[in-house]
């Protein structure tokens, strides 16, 4: 008996079946898989943690939104002084530029932007996969890089840094001020003219482009847009711990007056 | 007969495959790009996300007093001189425009660390919840970078003393000790890597920290309106 006759000699509805079965064969084993060793958990005690940091990220949007439209109302209340008093100006003046320092403004001019993206090469078998995505130290590198070239205003993915920024790790993640926030990663740097002209003569970045682009293949890329701009940090600026020292230094340091050149 | 049960059976199979391929395709589909993340970072994301938010509400409640002492002394025709200095002297003391003072942490730092250590034990304290930095008596506000080689270490391109100097943090003391000090945590990663370095964590009552010398006003950009 051949093969052929074999073939034929099996009933439709088997083969039918014979293949059905299979397809469920694949199936359950790709739902095991994907439930498999690496992901030790069920989707049972899963499925609450995603709800819960979904309704926590809508609610923090809420609360920044809250904020911002709370910041704007002050500022315009304060700003109302009427003008008559010099007092009132000049400590509107004031505040308008501390609030600058403390990336409380939305800023806008030159600058640059770097992109990061995690490495599109496939990680050799005895690689370590985190050296191939980007991760917060990369990010804090070049911001760190950016500023000594003299940025003077940075945001990653829309997230000002602030004198109390921290850039963690939140598994392949990253978590700035207080939004998660997930690759690609942009980072958004003011300064003059020439400042990816400085960035690139800096031995530093020049070894992180050679350390993290060549050697693992994150991919660095570059923009040069015609003005950057840098959005308002939306968080609390209320200090709990530290009280402020009266000291000479709280008179004007800046000039009271004007808005910064442009 | 024969004809109709193998019928039956294609069907149950079918069913059961349709319902496997949407479980499936359910559990790889996952919200806001949070799906690659495992339970325990997940778990951290929430206990973080919890915190932050706790943080914004409290900001956002400051801002609703401070809005509603403005509205009222404007109502009553009062020019809210108190409110706006009490606004001025909170801005400039988180820019770091003013000397502050409080609780917190000295770190004492000997031996050959580098620029990038040094930022890792501050990202950590911010981390923590530093609310003022110093290092080597300069405050760190947006723009100062700790950089330099090992034993060669520089605060904004000026050295800091190469037998050893201090990194000055306030906030929560048993907070900023216990996040720096954790297993596994920055001090451990810098004694694996620079295990030459000595690093010490000291609570304290009360820290005087500088204001910067910096204008923190950008030459380069203005206000976006």
């Amino acid at each position: 008996m051949t093969a052929g006759d074999r073939l034929r000699a099996i009933p439709s509805w088997q083969v039918t079946l014979g293949i059905a079965l299979l397809a469920l064969g694949f199936l359950i084993a790709a739902q095991l898989a994907t439930e498999g060793p690496r992901v030790r958990y069920t989707t049972q005690e899963r499925t609450p943690l995603l709800e819960t940091a979904d309704e926590l990220q809508a609610e923090q949007d809420k609360l920044k939104a809250r904020i911002l439209e709370l910041r704007a109302q002050i500022q315009s209340v304060e700003g109302e002084g009427e003008g008559a008093e010099d007092l009132v100006r000049q400590l509107n003046a004031r505040l308008e530029q501390a609030r600058i320092a403390a990336g409380l403004i939305a800023l806008t001019g030159s600058g640059i932007v770097l992109q990061l993206e995690d490495s599109p090469e496939p990680v050799p078998p005895d690689g370590n996969e985190s050296d191939y995505l980007v991760g917060s130290r990369d990010i804090r590198r070049l911001v760190e890089e950016l500023w000594a070239a003299g940025a003077e205003a940075i945001a990653v993915n829309g997230e000002r840094i602030t004198p109390t920024s921290a850039i963690i790790d939140i598994g392949s993640s990253l978590l700035v001020n207080s939004a998660y926030l997930a690759p690609p990663y942009q980072i958004s740097a003011l300064g003059p003219g020439d400042l990816y002209d400085r960035l690139s003569a800096s031995p530093g970045f020049v070894d992180f482009v050679r350390a993290r682009g060549e050697g693992y293949g994150i991919r660095i890329s570059l923009a040069e847009p015609e003005s950057v701009d840098i959005p308002a940090f939306v968080g609390t600026v209320t200090l709990r711990y530290s009280r402020p020292i009266a000291s000479p230094s709280a008179r004007p340091t800046a000039g009271p007056s004007g808005v910064p050149g442009g | 007969m024969h004809r109709r049960r193998s019928q039956l059976t294609i069907a149950a199979v079918a069913f059961v495959l349709g319902l496997l391929v949407v479980v499936q395709l359910r559990s790889q589909a996952g919200p806001s790009g949070l799906a690659q993340l495992s339970s325990q970072d997940l778990t951290i994301l929430v206990a973080n996300l919890n915190a932050h938010n706790d943080q914004l509400r409290r900001e956002g409640s400051t801002l609703d007093r401070e809005l509603a002492t403005l509205v009222q002394n404007r109502s009553r025709g009062d020019v809210s001189v108190d409110e706006i200095s009490a606004d001025l002297v909170r801005v400039r003391a988180y820019a770091g425009l003013d000397p502050v003072a409080g609780p917190g942490v000295t770190i004492s730092i000997s031996g050959p660390i580098d620029g990038s250590g040094v930022e890792e034990l501050i990202n950590e304290l911010r981390n923590a919840g530093a609310e003022a930095i110093a290092v080597g008596g300069v405050r760190v506000v947006t723009g100062v970078v700790v950089t330099g080689a090992p034993g060669e270490v520089q605060v904004a391109g000026s050295p800091v003393g190469a037998d050893g100097f201090e990194l000055e943090a306030i906030g929560a003391p048993d907070k900023l000790t216990g996040s720096l000090t954790r297993s596994g945590g920055v001090i451990a990663q810098l004694a694996a890597t620079l295990p030459e370095v000595v690093v010490t964590v000291t609570p304290m009552d009360r820290l005087g920290l500088p204001a910067t010398t910096r204008t923190l006003v950008p030459a380069h950009g203005r206000p976006r309106l």
